[in-house]
């Protein structure tokens, strides 16, 4: 039997180096323009998650183990979730879930179209898309992790 | 020969499809039938009030986040319940080492 490799060859490992950062950069775009273009938090998380399972791939679990801290994508998975929540209860003096930032909060509130507008809108998408990257990273390194098969 | 049949009939049951969901002679699903923008009111309205009310000019992203909060919040809460119940199950137990 051959011993344990579980990366891949020279072109898929190179093929990898130079288009994760490109993945990368075009997931964050996602993320933060979600509330002018079209795309958002989670679709951008997923193309995120979609760089990260790449490296999985691509590297093997050995070299992802060093990179990747399970415990600390399980706090940002947390973090993401309560960040998400907590814009949600920013309006709660009229009702959950109102935009009050948008309206007459101090920050978000340029003109609609631009970066810096849309209340919540762009905490959200950050949020979200931080929660929905690092849960779908965790679950894959999960299952690589832990294989319940016998060999 | 079966692929050629298999073939033709998804094409048949397709163009069935087209005659039984054609909006002017087919079938008519819910309360609207020619004026259904009277029941439906609710697209029209957030494609007019959206970028007033929320800010956002991707209306889908309007709708997600700040119309429909509940729902995202619970969806959020679903694809957490659902890794946490991955990991769980899928972790070293106590008895295998």
């Amino acid at each position: 039997m051959r011993p344990q490799n579980s990366d891949m060859g020279l072109i898929v490992k190179t093929m990898a180096r130079a288009t994760i950062p490109l993945i990368g950069i075009f997931g964050a775009y996602v993320i933060v323009h979600g509330h002018i273009t079209p795309g958002g938090g989670f679709q951008g998380g997923a193309t995120i998650a979609g760089a990260g399972v790449l490296f999985l791939v691509a590297f093997g679990l050995s070299e992802a183990k060093e990179k990747i801290n399970k415990n600390f994508y399980s706090v940002l998975e947390g973090i993401g979730g309560l960040v998400f929540l907590t814009a949600g209860m920013l309006g709660l003096g009229v009702v959950f879930f109102y935009n009050v930032l948008w309206h007459k909060g101090p920050v978000f509130n340029g003109e609609a179209g631009t970066l810096l507008s849309a209340g919540y809108l762009p905490i959200m998408n950050l949020a979200v898309g931080l929660k929905v990257y690092t849960g779908l990273v965790s679950a894959l390194f999960a299952i690589a992790l832990f294989r319940r098969w016998k060999k | 020969m079966k692929t050629t049949f298999g073939a033709l009939s998804l094409i048949f049951i397709l163009g069935v499809l087209l005659v039984v969901a054609n909006p002017n002679y087919g079938l008519k699903f819910g309360l609207g039938e020619g004026n259904w923008e009277e029941y439906r009111y609710t697209d029209q309205y957030y494609i007019e009030h959206g970028v007033e009310e929320v800010g956002g000019t991707n209306i889908v992203t309007d709708i997600v986040f700040d119309y429909r909060g509940y729902d995202t919040l619970g969806e959020a809460t679903v694809l957490f319940t659902s890794i946490a119940g991955a990991v769980a199950l899928l972790r070293k137990w106590r008895g295998e080492e």
